[in-house]
C-alpha cells in the first residue's frame, strides 16, 4: 500500500496513525505540498482529480478520502477498529466519520490560514471550529454517561482516529482546547494507546516514558 | 463562591476531569494556574509559570509526585519547591527556586482553589453528583437570566422547571478576547440514572445558547 503523504498534514497523519495502531505497513511517498504544490501537479491529479492528499493506492484501488482510507486499513488489518457491533454503533461511527469533515474545513481551515497563509475568514473558521469542538465535547460527555470512553464504543475505532488530529492541532489555528475537559481526557486516552505515533505538534505522553537519568559525565 | 472577610473557595474543575498524573490550566480571579494531580492522587495548584523560562506549567506533565515543565523538565513538588533540574542531575536545586502555590481542596467531586485565606471549608454538595464542566461566553447575570433563578451564596443555581432538574455551580468569570466567560459545573441528583444525566447535559447546552445569545445581543438586564 502506497500513501502519498505530507508530514504536516493532519489528514495524512490519520492514515499513518491508523496504520501504526493496526499494525499495517505503508510505503510512504512524500509529497511536496508546501511550497511546491505537488498535489496540484499532473502526476497526482491523475490519481486524484480533487487535488487533495492523502491518496492511498493499493493495486487497482485508489482512495482519496481519509475516512475511507481508515475504514480500508481497519477492515484489512484490524477489524476491531470498526465499530459495527450494533446498528447504533455503525451509525455513530458513520456520524463521526462524516463529522470529521467539519473539523477539517473549520479547524483545519484556520490552521492553514495561520500556518501557510491560505486565504480565508479566520474568525468564521474559528467560530465554526469552536461549534464543532462543543459538539464533540457533548458527544464524549454522553458516551461517558453510557459507560463508553470513545466516540463509538468502549474502545477506540476509526471514528476516533478520524476526529483526533484536527482537534489536537486546533491551537495551531488559534483555537484553545482549554474549555473541553472531556476532549482532554479522550485525547490523553488516544495518545496513551500502544503503538501510538506522533506528528509535529502532537506529542506522546511524556509521563508514560521512563524518567531520563543522565549521568553527570554525559551532560 | 461564598465570600467572607478573608477569602473564598473557587470551584475550578471536576475531580473526575483531573485524574492522577495530569495537569490542566484552571482559572481563578488572579489569572490562570496549573492544577495537577500526582501519581499518588494528591491534588495541587501552582502558578502557571515556570521560573526558569516562563513556560506555562499547565503545558507540562506529571511524573510521580512532581509537576515537570515541558520546556526543560524542571520539576516542582507539591509544596512548590524545585526538586529536579534535568540538565544538572547532580545538583540539589536551591530552596529559592520555587513556584507560588494555592491551597486546594478536593471535596464533593469538585476541586476548589482558595482565593485569599477562606475561614471555612468549601460549601457542601450533599445529594449532588458532578456531571460535567463547560465554559459559557457570558457573565453571571446572563446565566442567571437564562436559568430563570439567581445563584445562592455558594454560587449554586438550582433549576427545577419543565422537567429539568439540574444544578449549576458557577466559578468566577474572566475577561476573554470576546468579552466575559464563565466556567460552570453541572450537577445532578446523586441517584439519577444515565438517561436523566444525558438529558441534563443536553439541557445545559440549550441554556448556554440562551445565555450567549442574550449576552451577544446585549439583552441582559
Amino acid at each position: 500500500m502506497k500513501l502519498y503523504d505530507y508530514i504536516l498534514s493532519p489528514s495524512c497523519y490519520k492514515v499513518r496513525l491508523m496504520a501504526a495502531l493496526a499494525g499495517a505497513t505503508l510505503d510512504l511517498r512524500a509529497v511536496d505540498f508546501h511550497p511546491g504544490g505537488e498535489h496540484r501537479g499532473p502526476e497526482l491529479l491523475s490519481l486524484n482529480p480533487g487535488g487533495s492528499i492523502p491518496i492511498l493506492v493499493d493495486g487497482d484501488l485508489i482512495l482519496t478520502e481519509s475516512a475511507a482510507i481508515l475504514v480500508y486499513l481497519a477492515a484489512k488489518a484490524a477489524p476491531e477498529w470498526l465499530g459495527r457491533a450494533s446498528a447504533e454503533d455503525a451509525a455513530r461511527e458513520q456520524q463521526w466519520l462524516s463529522f470529521s469533515g467539519r473539523l477539517t474545513t473549520s479547524l483545519g481551515g484556520a490552521r492553514l490560514h495561520e500556518m501557510l497563509l491560505r486565504p480565508g475568514d479566520l474568525a468564521a473558521l474559528q467560530a465554526a471550529g469552536i461549534a464543532a469542538l462543543r459538539e464533540l465535547e457533548a458527544g464524549l460527555v454522553e458516551q461517558r454517561l453510557r459507560g463508553r470512553n470513545f466516540l463509538v464504543s468502549d474502545r477506540p475505532t476509526v471514528a476516533d482516529i478520524a476526529c483526533f488530529p484536527y482537534v489536537a492541532l486546533a491551537p495551531d489555528g488559534g483555537v484553545s482546547l482549554d474549555p473541553y475537559p472531556a476532549i482532554r481526557l479522550w485525547s490523553r486516552a488516544l495518545r496513551a494507546l500502544p503503538g501510538f505515533i506522533e506528528m509535529p505538534g502532537i506529542h506522546r505522553l511524556h509521563e508514560l516514558k521512563p524518567e531520563p537519568n543522565l549521568e553527570q559525565s554525559e551532560v | 463562591m461564598r465570600s467572607d472577610t478573608t477569602g473564598f473557595w473557587t470551584p475550578v474543575a471536576l475531580s473526575a476531569d483531573i485524574p492522577s498524573r495530569t495537569v490542566i490550566p484552571a482559572h481563578v480571579s488572579a489569572g490562570t494556574i496549573a492544577l495537577w494531580r500526582s501519581q499518588a492522587g494528591q491534588i495541587a495548584a501552582s502558578a502557571d509559570r515556570c521560573p526558569h523560562r516562563g513556560m506555562s506549567l499547565s503545558h507540562g506533565f506529571v511524573r510521580g509526585e512532581a509537576l515537570s515543565c515541558i520546556y526543560h523538565g524542571w520539576s516542582y513538588g507539591m509544596s512548590g519547591h524545585c526538586v529536579r533540574i534535568p540538565a544538572h542531575p547532580g545538583l540539589t536545586p536551591p530552596e529559592t527556586i520555587r513556584v507560588a502555590t494555592h491551597a486546594v481542596r478536593d471535596a464533593g467531586g469538585v476541586v476548589w482553589v482558595a482565593e485569599g485565606t477562606p475561614a471555612s471549608d468549601p460549601p457542601s454538595l450533599d445529594g449532588l453528583t458532578p456531571l460535567r464542566s463547560l465554559t459559557i461566553e457570558a457573565d453571571r447575570a446572563a446565566i442567571e437570566a437564562a436559568a430563570g433563578v439567581p445563584a445562592n451564596a455558594d454560587g449554586l443555581i438550582e433549576i427545577t422547571r419543565d422537567g429539568e432538574d439540574l444544578c449549576l455551580l458557577l466559578s468566577g468569570s474572566q475577561q476573554s478576547q470576546t468579552g466575559v466567560r464563565t466556567v460552570v459545573h453541572v450537577l445532578v441528583a446523586t441517584g439519577s440514572h444515565a438517561p436523566q444525566r444525558i438529558a441534563a447535559s443536553r439541557n445545559v447546552e440549550r441554556l448556554r445558547r440562551m445565555a450567549e445569545t442574550a449576552s451577544a445581543n446585549g439583552n441582559v438586564q
